[in-house]
């Protein structure tokens, strides 16, 4: 009960927060609000190769609708969202998109959750003049060019994940200042476009920290065992050795790294950051470091209610995608506060919820949240690394420049 | 470069003792399982399962888990195989049911979170695994340089002698003398009065326990286990090495598979990135059309 | 159970929300036409995949790169695809049953993971945007192109040329001893599909903002196969029947959320067990037809291929 209650309080706080002074055309707001649905629709990945994250983004997602609306709703609106499962593929994704925007209802999407998939509805989303909110994509390309090579920036889509662009850097930057690393090699699989991506940024990054990289080391995703690459990594000797991967393969190649007596750092990207490759990479992941956009045991309060109202619902722990799903819910009821919606007018209420989302300003689990100019995410960077037995500890917090 | 041969043996097991199952029901019932790699991948769960939920020793529980694997092969022969033949069915139509059966298969361990349906045999849903340490000790040995490790050490040797075993079952035994007479040509064999159903069904048996236990080794060296291990990290390399070795051979698919995990381990020493995994399809492309009979010579050409 | 209702009471609607779906029906039955025409030729060939890769990259590189019209590309990649055909056919055509099949694999696999990974104009790994997808749009060329070309393979299916393929499926020995050219008429259906494929990934470039090595894999081949084999491969109807029943498959098992997989695997298996011909039997809509009718005519006679 007593949780209950502060999750009311904070939910209140966090309402009267983002009203901020705009206390008067709230009030005359509210009453057009009274008793209407605020619909949004979301993408998810439930199956397939996205499910390790898919449903902990809908987890995240639900437990925000769920505490908003027991706590008064937006202005007395209640927020539904309809999730629908595109089965980790890109083509399904792309359909989805397209029922969910004609059925002619949403304000929003959320997702979806693969930046393959994102490629391919975000753009249509844009030529919608739908909202799209991204929760989980980190890959290039995804704000503000969706429609990359044109240079006309999109502007529905937005995302509150943290991109790799901004994590690595910042990762191999942390890293850099305090051990001095002088050479490197990056491991990618290059058949597997987040890895691409990431050892691209790493890459082009690493000359600026003076560190060397010796080699880069491409090998495909389906590879079943690393001992091969990996040998030719650690016969190099070098200071760090860079994994760009998710999935199984990171928690692999530092175990077997480990038994061919690489003693270095391993530094690496967005899949470290799940709980999941911290435990399959065991002791042998001890230390290795990441660049993370949320951190469990974050005690600010917006992160700690989150993290106590999550555990209770679904009595384990939240990761990354919940709580990126959670301030996504955060973010949209927000905005939709503020945007004055008519709730007879969609293609109105779309645009205007996408320009009151430009000037989001909360506290969310991830810590304070705005939108950059490009609808890129303008948060914390918290650098962590792998405490070996599953877990993370906190090295740093870098605030945004 | 002494290092990565030595990679390339070990895998080159793996791969083995994979293809060996898959190329026993391919010379028996003439049909491509697109399930072994399914049966692969929950050899390896239902091991982890029982040793990290259940809290079972390692043995006991890879014991149990090539047996289940093994009524997974008879699950294949009922549901997707037996039903066609009695219907005449062209062959191909046995490649759909078994992806069918495969799609099941993976579908049911993506899906198994705690609470759910499934959640007594896997809770990770669609995220990888690995035993907890110290599951079986793992002695790492220094010998001039080179790093071996116990675990593979024993995958190597358990393999070799399962497979001689095999190798030696169907050649010098009256059910294996019924295989080579079912493989040869099933009508005659009949005629004879073996039955061939039987036949077929015992032959599903131990191809599966075998891709089960290649699957249980595969996750405890590996460090990998999930849903898609099999369709991923082996399925297709496996194919490739049945067709290296020629279709149906025993002997032909373990040479095959210790010969494709040397040529991926020199293509990528040799070439350094991402063709290696190319290399192995070339390779498996030239192989079919120079001797489509497969690389080695008239003696391992016969079936089985 | 939505969608179904939503078909008969508001074609319109269930036309504009699900225009993606329809697109995708139409590229997957292309497709499924494509492995049709080996099949009929008494060939199983997996290529698909990899003649689609061909059309849609030059397609989409055509597009970034050259102020050539779309068609144009389109055309350029379809008939790239064709030569590419020509060029693998030579060696692997002398090949039979699942060897053959196995080569094209091989053949998908290499051109993915040894050539696209490898080229940078392709990307790599990184894939490429597609400057000229129009998802909307993009349906017109498809749902025209469609009727067109399974008109065009049916009609070949009844000339000469269409008996020949016949005659070799059923018997290549005999096919060859009536002096038939077994190899020339193979090459043929071969480069047909190979066309159809390439045309088809380059239709598809339409609803599609990227294209990255992940599309062109053997799974996307082994798809195309179920399309065919599910469907029925006695005449032209039967592949785009599978395409539209597969295709939509995922959207009318939704309801089963979590286990639709599973679900999509059952059906897999209860169609080939029960229409092991495939829906569309010899002679059209067969299922539809009383039995008698079926046992009292000749023996159905599938396309078997090896």
């Amino acid at each position: 009960m007593r949780s209950m209650a502060r999750g009311i309080t904070v939910a209140l706080a966090l309402a009267l927060a983002a009203c901020g002074g705009s206390a008067s055309t709230g009030a005359s707001t509210s009453n057009s609000y009274q008793g209407k649905t605020i619909q949004l629709g979301a993408i998810l990945s439930m199956t397939g190769a996205g499910s390790a994250y898919g449903p902990s983004s809908k987890n995240g997602i639900d437990l925000a609708v769920e505490t908003i609306n027991k706590t008064g709703g937006v202005n007395g609106a209640t927020l539904a969202v309809d999730t629908r499962d595109d089965a980790s593929d890109k083509i399904q994704s792309a359909q989805l998109a397209q029922t969910l925007i004609q059925q002619g209802q949403l304000l929003a999407l959320l997702g979806p959750t693969l930046s393959n998939s994102a490629v391919a509805v975000h753009p249509l989303a844009e030529s919608f003049k739908v909202p799209i909110l991204a929760v989980s994509t980190t890959g290039i390309n995804i704000v503000p060019n969706c429609n990359a090579p044109s240079t006309v920036p999109c502007a529905y889509v937005f995302r509150d994940s943290l991109g790799e662009e901004t994590a690595i850097p910042t990762n191999i930057k942390i890293y850099a200042a305090k051990a001095h690393p002088t050479t490197g090699v990056l491991l990618v699989a290059s058949d597997d476009k987040f890895s691409s991506d990431g050892g691209k940024i790493v890459q082009n990054t690493v000359g600026q920290y003076g560190i060397q990289l010796l080699d880069t080391i491409a090998f495909s995703k389906l590879t079943a065992d690393f001992a091969t690459p990996v040998t030719k990594a650690v016969q190099k000797k070098p200071d760090v050795i860079f994994i760009t991967s998710l999935g199984g393969i990171p928690a692999k190649i530092m175990i077997e790294a480990r038994k061919q007596g690489f003693s270095g750092q391993f530094l690496g990207g967005n899949g470290f950051n799940t709980a999941v490759v911290s435990k399959q990479a065991g002791a042998a992941g001890k230390g290795a470091e990441s660049g993370s956009a949320w951190f469990i045991d974050n005690t600010f309060p917006s992160n700690a209610e989150f993290v106590h109202a999550y555990r209770n619902k679904f009595t384990s722990d939240p990761d990354q995608f919940a709580a990126q799903g959670y301030a996504a819910i955060l973010i949209l009821a927000d905005a939709a506060k503020r945007a004055n919606l008519t709730f007879n007018d969609v293609a109105g209420d779309r645009t205007r919820l996408r320009t009151a989302m430009e000037s989001v300003n909360i506290q969310t689990p991830l810590g304070p949240f705005q939108f950059t100019s490009t609808h890129d995410v303008k948060q914390t960077v918290w650098v962590i690394q792998m405490d070996g037995i599953g877990g993370f500890q906190l090295v740093q917090s870098v605030k945004p420049s | 470069m002494a290092q990565q041969v030595v990679n390339a043996i070990f895998i080159g097991s793996i791969y083995a003792l994979f293809a060996v199952g898959y190329t026993l029901v391919f010379g028996v019932l003439d049909v491509l399982n697109l399930a072994h790699s399914a049966v692969f991948m929950l050899g390896a769960v239902i091991t982890y399962s029982l040793v990290a939920l259940h809290g079972m020793p390692f043995l006991p529980a890879a014991v149990i888990a090539v047996f289940v694997c093994g009524l997974l092969g008879l699950l294949i022969e009922f549901v997707a195989l037996r039903p066609l033949r009695r219907r005449n069915a062209p062959p191909i139509s046995a490649l759909i049911s078994t992806i069918g059966l495969a799609l099941i298969f993976v579908a049911i361990v993506e899906q198994a979170t705690p609470g759910t349906l499934f959640g007594w045999l896997w809770h990770d849903g669609a995220n990888s695994v690995s035993f907890p340490s110290g599951t079986v000790p793992n002695p790492t040995y220094h010998v001039g340089g080179l790093t071996i490790e116990g675990t593979k050490l024993g995958i190597l040797i358990t393999s070799v002698v399962l497979m001689l075993v095999l190798g030696y079952v169907v050649r010098f035994t009256q059910v294996g003398r019924a295989l080579r007479a079912v493989a040869e040509n099933r009508r005659a064999a009949a005629l004879l009065g073996i039955n061939v159903d039987r036949i077929f069904a015992s032959t599903l048996f131990v191809s599966s326990a075998l891709g089960g236990l290649a699957g249980l080794l595969f996750g405890l060296a590996i460090s990998d286990i999930s849903p898609y291990i099999g369709r991923d990290q082996v399925e297709l390399k496996g194919l490739a090495v049945i067709v290296l070795g020629g279709m149906g051979s025993i002997p032909g698919a373990v040479l095959g598979g210790y010969l494709l995990g040397l040529i991926e381990v020199l293509a990528f020493v040799r070439f350094g990135s991402n063709v290696e995994a190319g290399v192995a399809f070339a390779a498996l492309f030239l192989v079919l059309i120079v001797r489509p009979q497969g690389l080695f010579g008239a003696r391992l050409r016969e079936r089985l | 159970m939505d969608f179904f209702i939503q078909l008969f009471t508001n074609p319109i609607g269930f036309y504009n929300q699900h225009e993606l779906l329809i697109a995708q029906i139409g590229i997957n039955s292309i497709l499924a036409i494509s492995i049709f025409v080996t099949f009929y030729s008494g060939q199983l060939t997996l290529a698909n995949a990899g003649f689609m890769a061909i059309g849609a990259y030059t397609t989409v590189i055509m597009s970034l790169y050259l102020p050539t019209p779309l068609p144009l590309n389109m055309l350029v990649g379809a008939l790239l695809a064709g030569v590419v055909g020509f060029l693998v056919g030579l060696p692997v055509l002398r090949l039979r049953g699942v060897f053959l099949a196995i080569a094209t694999i091989g053949f998908v696999e290499a051109l993915r993971l040894g050539v696209i990974l490898n080229v940078p104009i392709t990307g790599e790994g990184q894939g490429l945007k597609n400057p000229s997808a129009d998802p909307l749009g993009g349906i017109v060329p498809i749902l025209a192109s469609l009727p067109v070309l399974a008109y065009l393979v049916w009609r070949l299916t009844q000339t000469r040329l269409g008996q020949a393929w016949s005659a070799i499926r059923e018997d290549e020995l005999a096919a060859s001893s009536n002096g038939i050219n077994v190899p020339l008429y193979k090459m043929i259906a071969f480069v047909i599909g190979a066309v159809l494929a390439g045309y088809a990934g380059a239709l598809e470039t339409h609803i599609n903002f990227f294209v990255d090595p992940t599309e062109y894999g053997i799974g996307r081949t082994i798809q195309i196969l179920t399309f065919a084999v599910v469907g029925g491969t006695t005449n032209v109807l039967g592949p785009i029947v599978g395409a539209v029943f597969l295709t939509s498959l995922p959207e009318i098992v939704r309801g089963f959320a979590a286990y639709r997989d599973v679900v999509n695997g059952i059906i897999l298996i209860l169609v080939i067990i029960f229409r092991p011909q495939g829906i569309v039997g010899r002679g059209g809509l067969a299922f539809i037809r009383p039995r008698w009718w079926t046992r009292w005519r000749a023996p159905e006679r599938p396309a078997s291929a090896h």
